[in-house]
This record gives C-alpha cells, structure tokens and sequence, in this order.
C-alpha cells in the first residue's frame, strides 16, 4: 500500500479516530428513522430506505464489541458497498477526508478493540487512525460478538 | 454472424424447438390414444421437419440427424409404406425424449453429449423391418441409413422449352424440399417476379444425399435441363442465409426476455411506491394551502398519474400471465408413463387449461403439482383388477383444473382412488414418533389427515420410484407456503382425495393488511388472510395452556407478533384486541397486534443478503411515508405456534 495518495474518510467514536477509504464509500447520511427487524443479531440495527433501495444499517460500535451510545446530531450512517451489498455503518461522527504521511501495520489491539478489524494504521501530524478492514468488519459469526 | 447475433438466433431456435417439441408430445399421445390417422402424421411429420430446417441452419447436427430420420419415417408411415405399430411408436417417444435432452443440453450452453446412434439405427431398421412394400427406387429411399447430410449448392437450369418457369420451379422446390431442406433460393420463386427471370436457380439445401445423388434426382425432374451441384462451407452458409431471413411469417407479438419483464415490473413498483408519496404530500399540501390553484392543479396530475401507473401496472401484471396450459402440457405424457410403469389404467382430464397466472408461479407451482400427481397414481389411485373389487369403474381418473376465484388462483388435484385412511395416519405418526399415542387419539379424522404434512411423514410402506424418495408432502407445503398459497386437503376413505391449492396471482406486488405492533408498522400478506376479528378479554380462553379463541365452533391459537418478536405486549386500555386470522396451508392462526391500519398494494423488496433470511419476515416494502415496513412471513408464525405443543 503506498501512503499519501489514497484518500480516506476520517470518522471518530468516542475518543479513537478511525478511517475507511474513499473507494470502499457509497455516501454518508445523517441519522435517519430505522426500522429494527427482529430476531436478527444485535448489530443489525434495522434498515432504512435510502432514495427506493432498502439498506441493513450496522453498529460500529456493536460491531467492535464497545459499548453503545446515543445517537446525536452528529451521528452519521457511513454507507459502503459490501460485496455487491450496500450496507450503512453507524458511526458517532465523521470528520474529514484526509490522507496519510505514514502507514503502519495494524497492532493486536487498536484502541480496545481487535486488530484484525484494521488492515492498517495511517499517522499522520502525529495523530493516527485505525483504517477499517471492511471484509472482516462486516462479516461476523455470532459467537465473536461482544467477545473482544 | 457476430456472437451476440448468433445467441439470439439460438434463443429463437431453442424456443421454436421447445415449441415444437411439444407439439411432438401431443401429436404422439393422440396419435397412440386415438390410432392412427392421417392429420396425426401428417402434423408429426411437420414438427420433425421444421425442427430438421433450423436445426441444419443453426448447426445442430445431432437434431438434424435425428428429426431426419424420424421424418423419414413418418414421411413412410404417411405414403402408407409403413404401419404404425407399437414399437414404433414407443421408439418415437424415445426420439422426443433425446431431443428433449439435447434441447436442455443446448439450453444450458452445452455441446450435447447426447448419443442417438442406436436411436437413429433403430429408425432405419424400423424401416426395413418385414412385411413392408418396398417403394420404387427413388434415389433418397436407399439412403434411410446415412446419417449425415451436405449443405449442397446447386445450380438448377430450366429448359428455355418450359413456358410457365415461375410454376415450374415452385415445383422443382417442392419436390427438392421432399428430399432435402432448402435454405435458399435465388431468385425465390416466392416473389413472383418475370418468368424469365426464372431460367437459373441458385438453390442451397441441406440434404441427405451426396452431391452426385442429389445432381441425378434434379435431373429426373421435369423441364430440368442443367443442374450443377457443390458443397457449400457452413460459414459462408449462414452468412448467406440467417434463419431470420427464412421467417417470414407476419408476427403479431414479440418475445420479451423475461429478465427484462422483471425489470419493468420492477420499475413499475417504483412507480406505485412514489405515487402513493405524491398523493400523500398532496393530501398534506391541500390541507395547508387551500385556497391555492396550484393545488387543484396538482390534484388533477395527481390523479392522472395515479390512473396511468394503474393501467400500467396491470399491463405488464397481463404481459407476465400465461396459461396455465403451458404446465398442464405436461402431464398427458406423465400419466401415460406412469400407467405403463404402474400397469394402472388412469384417464386424465384436464380442465381450465386456459386460466392465467403470472409466469414464476407457474415455473414455481409445477414441481408441488407433479408431486401431488405422482402421490395420487401410486397411492391413490387403485390398480384396475382392485377397482373391480370394489365395484369402481376400471378407469381411474385423475382431475387436475384451474379456475381464478377472486382474485387467486385456485388448482385442484382430484382422484377418485383409496383415499386417505386417517386410522393408518395415526398410525404412522406414531410410529414415526410424530406424535405421541395419547395425542394420536385425540385428534379429529379431519386433522389426522392434515399430518401428511408433517416433515418425515411418508406412508407408502414401500419405498416406490414413483413417489415416496423420503421427501413427501411437507416439501409440496413448504413450496406452496413459499408463494403465499394455501393448501387444503378433502379426502373421503374409498371413494378419493382432493387437493385444492390457492395461490396468488402474481408474486410481485401484493396487497397487504398494514398492522402496528408497538411503534412500528408491519405487514401481513391479504393472501395469507382468512378473516379479522375483534376479540374482547373474555373471549380469549385458554385451552392446553395456550390462548386460543372459538370461531365457528373452530378452535383457533392466538399469538401476539410481539412474542415472536421478542418485543415486550402493551395494555392498549381497550376493551378488544384486533386479530388477524391467518392461514398458511392447510392450519389457522390468530394474530393478535395492536392496530389495524388498513390495505395497501406493495411492492415486495428483500432485505439483501447481508441480512438474509430472518425468521418471521418475508421482505420489507417502502410505505407511502418513505418508511420501511417489514412483510411477516405468515407460515413461520404458524409453525412456531402450533409445532412443538
């Protein structure tokens, strides 16, 4: 991976700053009524209908075993396309887009939650940011949930 | 050619062959119940030469030989040369089903591994077989064994003596077609230009014989002074002559690819979804700013819309519809295998072939009705010397009718055979530790029966290859379920059983009972629906531990979407709650939410993969608010209420 070049949104819960790349990015929205469906895994907050399409809407913060908090004016739905999906992620808030000076390999644990949740870590004006692996975000089996 | 040209003619071909093929089916079940008779043969004859025409242009070889052989044949049987006995045409049969498979072969993009060596060795001994006048020696009769044919170019003069040369050579291509396929014929007597202009023909033709065979037959032909003949290459052929060209048939319809069918329904039920938004923003407008013109205007656009994406939608809900005929088609041919392989003697009677219904049900419905079809000729109905037994006519019959009732479809498969014993259910049930003893007994005949739907419930005590493969009747429930049907089951002991299946008319948009439970809004499919009710507490009752309510002397379960949501129950303060009474299949359900909003048409949309399947919930759909209600999946509520107690 060559640093510097690829752009990427940097978003931030609580007081950890992460980032997903621009090219993995559908759009971002505000908070938006959810409809819960049942029975489903915990993470799974509900969908939404995004302009026809119906969306599954996930909690980052269900999805790295934190816990949840309320929603606020600056709660954002991080929508991404998932292997031909497109799915929102619900993040506390998003802060810019940005780029990278230096990129290091993702440690076992980032800020209390797993590494293998990052593909990196991007630094940059000595401030760094857990960059997302999306594949293994978003693909969970039951029984991680809540275990790291 | 280019290739995308070259897949749509095939789509074309193997939709022509699919056609045909089934007129083969039929003309062979008339030509083997009814005897034989000239139209049969002559309409058998047809199908195999059409399909030999295509298939050489499109390069089929292997249908090609195959369709020549038989026509062949029957071109015999047709001369009376040749007697129609059984063999013969069991041996037919035989053809239809290789060319059924070598049709799938190509369906699928395959190159057919199907062999008909032995089949199209067995025609031509068909063919020499004893007993038979030997027709005089026309060169083509001698050949009844090659299985390959040229694509032949010929070059046909016409003496300058000849005074009517367009006739003539309309004739000339009449008696060539005899022996060989014309793909093509310059100038085409078919444009009935000047006679003069008919001295030369540049014929080219697929035939069976070799060019020095063909060369001598033209040459008998009358007025024929000079004919030229060479082999042609298959590229230079097809560029010649693409098999659009050879259609010249003045069509009154297109074909649609039905992915694109589904596109358009998909676009439509957009439109249904905005529109029902605009009526709703234009109602709130209205409200607000009365005295504006512009609102009366946007009222009259409004309702327009509303009546055109109307109009729209029930269009292409028309365009998708097919008759139900296209399934029926098939089961002649089934009934007749499976009286020889079950040596029972059943007629089939088929009624309201022509009802319509949408085009993925009907894909959907067959394998559930050919199960159904199965069960009734191996279980059901009796073999002819126990029928006599029982004082029934010798002949079985097996009714399978469509019919639309208010708005559904509603088939039924009838038999007038055993019946179904509900003392041997119980039986079995309890033996297969379905239920236990002390249960067995308790329930009514009626609801016995409906444990044939019960998962790994099969009473053929025999294990047949006609039915009973370890999936039985809860797969045909399952399936039904699936499209939102209803299954019901009559059954009389010794005098047969019906089965009487209710499906929507179309999967796509739905109409739907919209429920709230707690703050959310819900859907309940309006097939799945048999009544709504208000119960007051005390009509509530509790019987085996469980809140069921009476109806009609009926003894329906009650259950809260909440508790199947895991979503704690709210006191409403009112005096009735309102329920739902459900059915899937054959069982009945009561619903219990906490208000009914009213119906609405919905689009029907999945929750995507990411989500998959949920239990409970059949789709989502996007309300008129812009909110999204989830679609419960009715048959799920029924089995987590009634199947474990």
């Amino acid at each position: 991976m060559t640093s510097g070049q690829e752009q990427y949104i940097q978003f931030g819960m609580g007081p950890e700053k992460y980032a997903i790349s621009i090219s993995e990015i559908h759009e971002i929205i505000k908070m938006q009524e959810i409809s819960t469906i049942p029975n489903v895994m915990p993470y799974v907050k509900g969908v939404i209908n995004l302009r026809g399409r119906i969306v599954p809407v996930l909690s980052l913060r269900r999805l790295f075993g934190l816990e949840e908090d309320r929603y606020s004016k600056l709660t954002r739905i991080v929508v991404v396309n998932h292997q031909e999906e497109t799915v929102g992620v619900i993040v506390d808030h998003v802060d810019k887009v940005t780029t990278f000076t230096d990129i290091q390999p993702a440690p076992d644990r980032v800020g209390g939650v797993n590494g293998a949740n990052f593909s990196a870590i991007g630094i940059i004006d000595e401030a760094i940011a857990g960059i997302l692996k999306l594949d293994q975000v978003l693909v969970k089996e039951g029984e991680d949930i809540g275990q790291y | 050619m280019d290739s995308t040209e070259l897949s749509q003619y095939k789509e074309l071909f193997l939709t022509e062959m699919e056609e045909q093929l089934q007129l083969m089916e039929e003309d062979l079940l008339r030509l083997e119940q009814e005897g034989e008779s000239q139209a049969v043969i002559q309409s058998l004859f047809r199908v195999a030469h059409t399909i030999k025409g295509s298939s050489a242009v499109m390069g089929f070889q292997p249908v090609k030989t195959l369709t020549h052989e038989m026509e062949h044949v029957l071109d015999k049987v047709r001369n009376r040369e040749q007697q129609i006995t059984t063999n013969l045409t069991d041996l037919l049969f035989q053809c239809l089903d290789h060319l059924q498979m070598i049709k799938e072969d190509l369906v699928q993009g395959e190159e057919s591994s199907v062999n008909i060596d032995s089949l199209t060795e067995q025609l031509a001994q068909a063919l020499t077989a004893p007993g038979q006048k030997l027709p005089e020696a026309v060169p083509v009769n001698s050949l009844a064994g090659v299985q390959e044919t040229h694509q032949l170019k010929l070059t046909v003069t016409i003496a300058a003596s000849c005074e009517m040369k367009l006739e003539r050579s309309l004739l000339i291509l009449q008696q060539l077609q005899e022996h060989a396929e014309v793909i093509k014929c310059s100038p085409s007597p078919e444009e009935g230009l000047d006679d003069s202009r008919y001295e030369c023909l540049q014929i080219t033709c697929a035939a069976a014989m070799n060019g020095r065979q063909l060369q001598a037959y033209i040459l008998s032909l009358m007025d024929v002074e000079q004919a030229e003949v060479s082999a042609t290459l298959e590229q230079e052929n097809e560029k010649e002559s693409p098999p659009a060209e050879k259609k010249r048939k003045v069509q009154s319809s297109v074909r649609v690819n039905v992915e694109q069918l589904e596109h358009l329904m998909n676009l439509v039920g957009e439109l249904v979804i905005d529109q029902t938004r605009i009526h709703q923003v234009k109602g709130r407008l209205a409200r607000k700013y009365q005295a504006d013109e512009d609102i009366e205007e946007l009222e009259f656009v409004s309702d327009h819309v509303n009546k055109v994406v109307s109009d729209l939608q029930n269009n292409i809900m028309k365009a998708r519809m097919i008759p139900i005929e296209q399934l029926f088609n098939r089961f002649p041919r089934m009934i007749r295998d499976l009286n020889q392989s079950l040596q029972k003697e059943v007629e089939l009677i088929l009624t309201g072939t022509e009802t319509e219904l949408d085009r993925s049900l009907i894909e959907e419905i067959g394998d559930p009705l050919i199960h159904l079809i199965r069960n009734a000729m191996d279980h059901g109905l009796e073999a002819p010397a126990i029928r006599a037994q029982k004082g029934k006519p010798l002949k079985g019959q097996l009714r399978i009718a469509a019919a639309h009732e208010d708005n559904q479809v509603v088939i039924t498969v009838e038999d007038d055979g055993a019946g179904i014993d509900p003392d041997r259910i119980r039986q079995t049930a309890v033996q297969k530790q379905l239920i236990a003893p002390e249960e067995a007994a308790q329930l009514t005949d009626q609801e016995a029966v409906q444990l044939i739907f019960h998962s790994g419930f099969s009473t053929a005590s025999q294990v047949s290859e006609v039915s009973g493969r370890g999936v039985g009747m809860d797969i045909v429930r399952s399936h039904i379920e699936k499209l939102n049907g209803l299954i019901d089951i009559d059954t009389c002991l010794g005098r047969g059983t019906c089965f009487r299946i209710k499906l929507p008319l179309t999967l796509a948009i739905i109409v739907g009972l919209l429920v709230r439970v707690r703050e959310q809004t819900y859907i309940i499919p309006m097939s799945n629906i048999a009544e709504i009710v208000r119960a007051a507490s005390e009509d509530i009752q509790t019987i085996r531990g469980q809140p069921a309510i009476l109806l009609r002397n009926q003894v329906i379960p009650i259950a809260w979407v909440h508790d199947h949501f895991r979503i704690p129950r709210v006191e409403s303060g009112r005096d009735t709650i309102p329920l739902v009474i459900v059915g899937s299949a054959e069982k009945r359900l009561a619903l219990a939410v906490d208000e009914l909003i009213g119906n609405q048409e919905i689009v029907i949309k999945t929750l995507g993969n990411y989500v998959g399947k949920v239990d409970g919930i059949a789709g989502a759909t996007i309300l008129g608010d812009g909110k999204v209600a989830l679609i419960l999946e009715i048959p799920s509520f029924i089995h987590g209420a009634g199947g474990t107690r």
